[in-house]
C-alpha cells in the first residue's frame, strides 16, 4: 500500500479502502449498487498537493465529497488529526471539518449572490465559532481577502459577486476557505471554468498559499497538463480506483499504466501525426460504474491488451496497485512515499 | 473566390442605452476545404463574430458596418426566407453543451431525420432514413443506438449526434462554437478527431470558435486571434502556434500570453506569469491598443496611437507597434 503507518503523524490525511456505493436504478428487486468508489487508499503529507486526475464520472469528485463528509462512505477509513472522519458524527464531525475545507469549480454559483464578499468570508467564522468580537472577525476576514490577493481588502469586503470577475470569485472563495486556516483543502476542478488568462494566477495563489500556511491540497482535475503544474503526486483515477499514483515528473516522464498513457498523449497533442491527421488513442467511453468488466477494469479499451493478443490475465484478475518504480529522482535513497505504483499486470517495470 | 468572405464587419450591442461594438471592422475568409480556428478570451468578440455569419445574433445585436458573403450570396440584407434556405444546407452549426440542444423527449434518429425532411419535404422517406444511418455511422454511432434518448447518451455521444445533424443537408460550412469545453479530455480528442476527418471525406469547411488553443491547433489550418472586439493576429496555425519542433512564431504579446497561460507538457515545469487583467471597458472609447493596460512590453506610442496592421510574411499579420518595431 502507499505508505506504512509509521510516518502517520506527517500525514493531514489517511484514505483507506474508501468504498462510496449508490443505489442502482431498474426495480427494487434487480436493483444493483452502484460502486462510485471501489476501494480507494492515499496519503496526503503536510504542505503537499496530491492530484486526483480522472474523466467525468470517473470517482475524483466522489472521493472529494466522501472525504467532507458531504457523502456518506459506504466503507473505509478516512484518518484527519487521529479520528476517522467517517464515522465521526454531530459535533465531532463539525469539529473535524474545521480542518478541512472545500473550493468548488463554479466560481459563479458557489457563491451567494445576494451576499457581499464579507458576508461570505465571515460565515466559516461563524459556524465554527472563530473569533470573539465583530471586530477580531471583521480583521481575520480583511487578512484573509488580502492573503487571496483581493486588493485593496477593506473595498472589496463590500462588493457583491456580480462586480468580480471570474477568477476574483475565485479568490473569493479561496479566502473563506482560508480564513479558518485548514491543514488540508479539497480544490474540486477550481480553475476550469477560468478563462486561461486567470487560470495561472489562481493555481499561483494556491501554491503560494501552500508556501505560506503549509496548506495541504487535495486538488481535482481533469486536466493532466494541470496536475503536472501544482502538484507534488498525481494520482490518475479510473472508474472509482486509482490506476497509478506517483511523483508528479515520473509519472508524466515515465507513465506505467496505458490508461495514463492515453491522458498524456492527448493532454501534450502527441497524437497529432505530422499531417495533422490525429490518431485515436483510446477508442469506446468509459463503462457505467453500474456495470464495471471483469478483471481489470480497463481491458475494454485498453491498446496494450490488444497489443499483447488480449492475455486471459487481463479479463480474469483484478491488478493490485503495485510499486513500479522506487526511486524518484533514480539517484535518491527509497523513500515509501514516493514511490510510483500502478495497478495493470504488464505495467511497465523497472529493475529497484 | 472563397467560400465566406467577411469584409469589415462590426457587431453593435445595445445594453440599456449604451451600443457596445463587440466586433469592430474585422475582414476574413474562409476558402473551400479549410478549418479556420477564431481564438479569444471570453467576451472577446469571437462568438459573436462567428454567429454574426448565419445571423443567428440575438435580438440587441445588430450589423452596423461591412459584408458577409457565403458561396456568392450577399447576406447582410438579405430576407428571412432566404436566409432560412442556407441555414443548414450551406451553413450548419454546432454548439456548445449539446446536452441542452436536443431534444429529450424524441429519439434522435428521428430528430436527425427532421432536419433532413424540414429543408426537402418532398424526400422519400426510405432515401431519408437510409440517410439518417449513413449520417450516424459518419459520426461513429453504432445503428443500434439510433433509436435511443439523448439521456442515454454521454456528453461525447450527444455531441455526435449535433454533428450528425448538422451535417444532414451536406452544408459546406460548419460553424462550431466550442464544441468540446464541456466533454473529457479523452472524448474532446475524439470528436476533435472526428470533425478533422470529417472536414477531409464531406469536403467541409469548418470556423471553429474556442478559447482552447490546444483544440484549435489540433483541427485548424489558420487561427485568428480576437481581443476586445477587434483581430489581433491571423496566421497559420503551424506559424502562430507552431508544430512538431517548430516554435511557435507569434507576434503579438496577447497571443503569446495565451500561449504561455497553456501548460506544455513538453517544457518546463514552470508555472506561467499568467494575464492579469481585464480587457477594456467597450462602451468607453479607448485610444491607443486596446491591450496596451495589460500588455507586457507596453511603449509609449501603445497608449496614443492605434496600432497599425503588420505584414509579418504571407498571410501572417499583427496588430502591434511593437510587431512594426521589429518587421521594420
Amino acid at each position: 500500500m502507499t505508505a506504512s503507518t509509521t510516518r502517520g503523524s506527517n500525514h493531514v490525511l489517511e484514505v483507506r479502502d474508501l468504498v462510496v456505493q449508490f443505489a442502482g436504478r431498474g426495480s427494487w428487486r434487480h436493483r444493483r449498487a452502484v460502486k462510485a468508489v471501489d476501494g480507494v487508499s492515499f496519503d496526503i503529507e503536510k504542505g503537499e498537493i496530491l492530484a486526483l486526475v480522472g474523466e467525468s464520472g470517473c470517482g475524483k469528485s466522489t472521493i472529494a465529497l466522501s472525504v467532507m463528509r458531504l457523502l456518506e462512505p459506504t466503507s473505509g477509513r478516512i484518518i484527519s488529526g487521529g479520528e476517522d472522519l467517517a464515522t465521526l458524527r454531530g459535533r465531532a464531525l463539525r469539529r473535524a471539518r474545521r480542518r478541512v475545507q472545500m473550493i468548488f469549480q463554479d466560481p459563479f454559483g458557489s457563491l451567494n449572490q445576494r451576499q457581499t464578499v464579507y458576508d461570505t468570508v465571515v460565515e466559516p467564522l461563524v459556524i465554527h465559532k472563530l473569533g470573539t468580537t465583530p471586530q477580531e472577525r471583521r480583521a481575520m476576514v480583511i487578512e484573509a481577502l488580502d492573503l487571496a490577493h483581493l486588493r485593496p481588502p477593506e473595498r472589496l469586503a463590500s462588493v457583491y459577486p456580480h462586480e468580480l470577475s471570474g477568477g476574483q470569485r475565485q479568490r473569493v472563495a479561496i479566502a473563506s476557505a482560508m480564513v479558518i486556516r485548514p491543514e488540508l483543502v479539497i480544490a474540486d476542478e477550481p480553475v476550469s471554468m477560468l478563462d486561461v488568462s486567470a487560470r495561472a494566477g489562481i493555481l499561483r495563489l494556491m501554491m503560494d498559499l501552500r508556501d505560506r500556511l503549509g496548506t495541504s491540497y487535495l486538488f481535482i482535475t481533469h486536466d493532466l497538463a494541470v496536475a503536472w503544474m501544482v502538484a507534488d503526486r498525481i494520482a490518475v483515477v479510473y472508474l472509482g480506483r486509482i490506476v497509478e499514483i506517483g511523483p508528479a515528473t515520473s509519472l508524466v516522464d515515465g507513465p506505467a499504466h496505458p490508461y495514463t498513457k492515453a491522458l498524456l498523449s492527448v493532454s501534450s497533442g502527441d497524437d497529432v501525426s505530422e499531417d495533422g491527421e490525429i490518431t485515436s488513442v483510446l477508442s469506446g467511453e468509459t463503462p457505467s460504474a453500474a456495470n464495471v468488466p471483469s478483471g481489470c477494469r480497463f481491458h475494454p479499451r485498453c491498446p496494450r491488451y490488444l497489443e499483447l493478443g488480449e492475455p486471459e490475465r487481463c479479463r480474469a484478475e483484478d491488478p493490485q496497485l503495485h510499486v513500479v518504480r522506487r526511486r524518484v529522482p533514480p539517484s535518491s535513497e527509497v523513500y515509501d512515499a514516493n514511490a510510483h505504483q500502478c495497478a495493470c499486470h504488464f505495467a511497465i517495470e523497472e529493475a529497484p | 473566390m472563397s467560400l465566406l468572405e467577411i469584409d469589415d464587419l462590426s457587431v453593435d450591442y445595445r445594453i440599456g442605452s449604451q451600443m457596445l461594438r463587440a466586433v469592430d471592422h474585422v475582414s476574413l475568409r474562409v476558402e473551400r476545404g479549410e478549418a479556420v480556428g477564431i481564438v479569444g478570451e471570453s467576451g472577446c468578440g469571437k462568438t459573436s463574430l462567428g454567429l454574426s455569419i448565419p445571423f443567428l445574433l440575438p435580438t440587441n445585436a445588430a450589423i452596423s458596418s461591412g459584408t458577409v458573403t457565403l458561396a456568392g450570396h450577399e447576406l447582410v440584407g438579405m430576407s428571412e426566407r432566404e436566409l432560412n434556405r442556407l441555414r443548414w444546407t450551406s451553413v450548419a452549426f454546432v454548439f456548445q453543451g449539446a446536452m441542452n440542444a436536443l431534444n429529450p423527449v424524441q429519439r434522435v434518429d428521428r430528430q436527425i431525420l427532421e432536419a433532413i425532411t424540414a429543408h426537402d419535404p418532398r424526400v422519400e422517406r426510405d432515401v431519408a432514413n437510409a440517410r439518417v444511418l449513413e449520417l450516424l455511422d459518419l459520426v461513429g454511432i453504432a445503428p443500434a443506438r439510433s433509436k435511443s434518448y439523448p439521456h442515454e447518451f454521454s456528453g461525447g455521444m450527444r455531441q455526435r449526434a449535433m454533428i450528425a445533424m448538422a451535417l444532414a443537408c451536406r452544408p459546406s460550412l460548419l460553424i462550431a462554437d466550442e464544441p468540446t469545453t464541456a466533454l473529457d479530455v479523452i472524448s474532446q480528442a475524439q470528436i476533435l478527431a472526428l470533425l478533422s476527418t470529417l472536414r477531409r471525406s464531406e469536403d467541409l469547411s469548418v470556423l471553429m470558435i474556442s478559447h482552447d488553443l490546444a483544440a484549435i491547433k489540433r483541427v485548424c489550418d489558420r487561427i485568428v486571434v480576437m481581443y476586445a472586439g477587434i483581430m489581433v493576429e491571423m496566421g497559420t496555425t503551424e506559424e502562430v502556434l507552431g508544430r512538431h519542433g517548430r516554435p511557435a512564431a507569434a507576434a503579438h504579446p496577447y497571443t503569446l500570453a495565451l500561449i504561455e497561460a497553456h501548460p506544455d507538457l513538453h517544457g518546463e515545469r514552470l508555472l506561467a506569469q499568467g494575464l492579469p487583467g481585464h480587457p477594456p471597458d467597450l462602451s468607453k472609447p479607448i485610444v491607443g491598443c486596446r491591450f496596451a493596460d495589460r500588455c507586457p512590453s507596453v511603449m509609449p506610442i501603445c497608449r496614443t496611437e492605434a496600432p497599425p496592421t503588420v505584414t509579418l510574411s504571407a498571410g501572417h499579420v499583427a496588430v502591434c507597434h511593437l510587431a512594426a518595431k521589429g518587421a521594420r
